[in-house]
């Protein structure tokens, strides 16, 4: 179980790598925000419908369209999609940044602790075991709907939210942490499993529609519960930022510089819990953003400092998520594919490059 | 060790991925329900030539002559085997020809017949071909890649409640002996089978218990396939040695095609005469629904399906039930597509397109009691004309206790019944005396 592959601990104490020159950051931060907003945008402005830029503005700005569905879609399908993916993705990135501090493993993601696991098998028992539990109280598939979902995955993600915050608190090693999602992983893939076995395909395509992921399941109602929660999460991973730092020198280290180590980690799961789950309830359970931005962000910025690298993932991972959604809707094509599908096939290769990249110059 | 979880959800996605494919395949739905014949406006006797019961065919028992007075027969041998095979006899002077279905083919030949089934699944590279040897009579040699069954199969299992109604109109249902699963059954005398332990369950997809389908021993199982080893029974029952047949209906894309399959299944009970008799009057009053409503001019414009977060799926233009509302005097927003399959399309685009349709057709699998429900779900439909007008419908009229849907069952062996529920869906006024069997109009408030 060598869980401190040593990148991590070690890269801080190196000097800086060449790529790219310190001057460079601070034009860095002005693309980001720029593409972000660029981002935002785009997705504003393009979808399977083609609207003129001066209707969507008109739209936004609440005038009448020249076309009654162009405002209601610029207003209630584009807007708050192009909102949630911003949160979503600033969210996984922050998320995934805290728990590869956390465990000091660069494989780590926001989900490692089994935020996901429970709101997959809240979703698994709501619509797969919905016939057999809720048969009696409300009718056979009462609960199949979305806002059922929503609710279904939310309450599995705070079971285990309770859950890993309640062993965060005594645990000695993160390992146990570790160990502890992995097992709940292991649990609640069973029990999908199960339920899958003996369910019709009507309520096993429901699920797997969920584990798909989307950013565009979120109404306005929902977003007054989803907004909140990530902010809230992104507010405690801002804060947290120091703690993670000294937690990235490892644990004795941080505990000689008088860090309390056990708050501190509490603190970094309560806020990458929150934000997992919040994601995972809403959008369902969204891959890759939350390993691959960290990564970016280190290699893009070269440094390991958290002070840099929070708010650069947050940028980074709100900019991907409004990327990668828009290359999902493929504007002008008939047909969408999957978030997941884009997120792994296009991030990925970016990923394998910079870090190949990165090693090439460390090397050097 | 800490990629598991990803492992584990990466290996979901790809399960849901193919579980997708599938669907997708069956026009948006599902492929394999259940169902059962109804009991509903025609029972189809067919008023055609009645093939005649077993007619014996080739001789009486006593074996007494070597030579060739065999008498030919005027019908299939539908029951027991031939005894003094005559090599110059056609045994089979009743014989089926596929009108609508283009999904497979047969050839006769005096005691044997061939059928290879075209098109298994989608994008399929292999087809299937069956050798149906009348029994009592010698194989033929020499065709390759083809598996031998014995005509007439005494005992079959069934792995799609789609086949059951076609078994039922062949007067088959006595030779079942088992089901993939008991539980999506509506037809009430398979159940009233399962309810006496006459039927064994043997599990589908590659869940199949090829133990206990051994034990069973059938003459014949009659499955389907999606082309993924790792959701196919057929190729670990092949492997056992059990007689497994395609029967790739789902793959027509019309309604007549989809029930035309009927004769496919008479094939292996030389039941062929029964067969003909039974699509033809069934294509009959399909046909005389379609004229009544043929020269309607307002034909009400048709969305069908619901939205999935963003995502909305339709069925293809080029889907059998497509085909369907345009034989119901319907206008499909998606006519012009020529897709046999259905289209993940994107929320914003069906609605900019459907805003003003006339009538919305459901097809979910949730059982919502009012159109109050529907938007509380997902309050963006309420924008759309067919939501205000109250013409929502769905297709969950006859259900049975576990989720298993009447439609896929009784529904799709009935195309005629189908089209005149849609019938009366789109022009009331003209199918008045019509009840729609399989679908519910939803009301606006519970």
């Amino acid at each position: 179980m060598n869980l401190s592959l040593p990148r991590a601990g070690q890269a801080s104490d190196r000097p800086a790598s060449p790529f790219p020159p310190l001057g460079m950051r601070r034009a860095m931060w002005l693309v980001l925000i720029a593409l972000v907003a660029a981002a935002f945008v785009a997705s504003l402005a393009l979808g399977a419908v083609r609207i003129p830029p001066e209707e969507v503005l008109r739209a936004l700005v609440g005038g009448r369209t020249s076309k009654d569905t162009w405002q209601t879609i610029v207003l209630t399908f584009r807007l708050p999609k192009a909102i949630t993916a911003l949160l979503a993705g600033a969210a996984l990135g922050a998320a995934g940044l805290q728990m590869q501090t956390l465990f000091r493993n660069p494989l780590a993601d926001p989900f490692v602790l089994g935020i996901s696991s429970g709101a997959s098998l809240g979703v698994a028992l709501m619509v797969l075991g919905g016939a057999a539990v809720s048969a009696g109280v409300f009718g056979r598939t009462a609960f199949l709907g979305e806002f059922g979902l929503v609710t279904a995955a939310a309450l599995g993600a705070g079971a285990i939210f309770v859950v890993v915050l309640t062993i965060a608190r005594r645990v000695q090693s993160v390992v146990t942490l570790l160990v502890l999602g992995l097992m709940i992983g292991y649990l609640t893939g069973a029990a999908v499993s199960l339920l899958i076995y003996f369910s019709i395909p009507e309520q096993v395509a429901a699920y797997v529609n969920w584990t798909f992921g989307s950013f565009g399941g979120v109404t306005w109602q929902q977003m007054r519960v989803f907004a909140p929660a990530s902010l809230i999460g992104l507010a405690m991973a801002l804060v947290g930022v120091k703690p993670l730092n000294a937690l990235l020198l490892g644990e004795n280290y941080a505990r000689s510089l008088g860090v309390n180590v056990r708050a501190a980690r509490w603190w970094v799961t309560a806020s990458a819990s929150l934000l997992a789950g919040a994601v995972t309830a809403f959008c369902g359970p969204i891959g890759f953003l939350g390993v691959a931005v960290p990564h970016l962000c280190r290699a893009l910025f070269a440094t390991h400092d958290h002070r840099v690298l929070m708010p650069a993932v947050i940028l980074l991972g709100a900019a991907l998520a409004l990327i990668f959604d828009l290359i999902a809707q493929m504007p002008g094509a008939r047909l969408t594919l999957p978030i997941n599908v884009v997120t792994a096939a296009f991030g990925a290769p970016i990923v394998l490059w910079v870090i190949l990249r990165r090693q090439r110059f460390a090397r050097v | 060790m800490v990629l598991k979880p990803f492992v584990a959800l990466y290996r979901r996605f790809l399960i849901g991925l193919t579980v997708m494919a599938l669907l997708v395949a069956c026009t948006g739905q599902p492929a394999i329900s259940t169902q059962p014949p109804e009991p509903s406006p025609s029972p189809v006797t067919a008023s055609t030539p009645t093939p005649l019961p077993p007619t014996p065919t080739p001789e009486p028992t006593a074996t007494p002559i070597p030579t060739p007075t065999v008498i030919a027969p005027t019908a299939n041998l539908t029951e027991g085997c031939v005894e003094n095979y005559d090599p110059a006899v056609d045994y089979f002077p009743e014989k089926v020809s596929s009108e609508d279905a283009t999904g497979f083919a047969v050839e006769y030949f005096n005691n044997y017949k061939v059928v290879t089934v075209l098109n298994p699944w989608r994008g399929a590279q292999e087809q299937f071909r069956y050798v149906i040897v009348q029994c009592g009579t010698p194989a033929p040699t020499g065709i390759e890649n083809a598996l031998v069954i014995a005509a007439p199969a005494g005992r079959v299992i069934a792995m799609s409640t789609t086949q059951l109604p076609h078994l039922e109109k062949l007067g088959l249902l006595d030779r079942l002996i088992g089901l993939d699963s008991f539980l999506y059954v509506n037809n009430p005398k398979v159940q009233t089978l399962i309810q006496s332990g006459v039927l064994v369950e043997i599990g589908g997809g590659a869940e199949v218990n090829v133990e206990k389908t051994i034990e069973a021993q059938p003459d014949l199982v009659m499955t389907y396939g999606v082309g993924d080893p790792q959701y196919d029974a057929h190729p670990k029952l092949l492997e056992a040695g059990i007689p497994t047949v395609i029967n790739a209906e789902y793959m027509e894309s019309t309604p007549l095609g989809r029930s035309e399959w009927l004769k496919f299944t008479a094939l292996f009970f030389n039941r062929e005469g029964k067969a003909q008799a039974e699509y033809a009057a069934m294509k009959q009053r399909y046909l005389a629904v379609a004229e009544k409503v043929k020269h309607v001019s307002n034909k009400p414009t048709v969305v069908s399906g619901m939205a999935s977060k963003d995502k909305w799926r339709v069925p293809g233009g080029g889907s059998y039930f497509a085909r369907l509302i345009l034989d119901a005097g319907g206008a499909y927003l998606w006519a012009d597509d020529s897709s046999a399959g259905s289209m993940q399309l994107a929320f914003e685009e069906v609605y900019d397109r459907a805003i003003n349709a006339d009538v919305w057709l459901l097809t979910a699998f949730r059982r919502y009691d009012s159109i109050k429900a529907i938007l509380e779900d997902e309050p963006r439909y309420a924008g759309l004309a067919a939501v205000k007008s109250g013409n929502v419908w769905n297709y969950d009229k006859r259900v049975n206790e576990n989720g298993g849907n009447d439609y896929w069952e009784t529904g799709i062996g009935n195309p005629d019944i189908l089209l005149a529920d849609l019938a009366r869906i789109f022009h009331p006024e003209l199918m008045a005396d019509h009840e729609p069997v399989f679908w519910r109009q939803i009301p606006a408030q519970p």
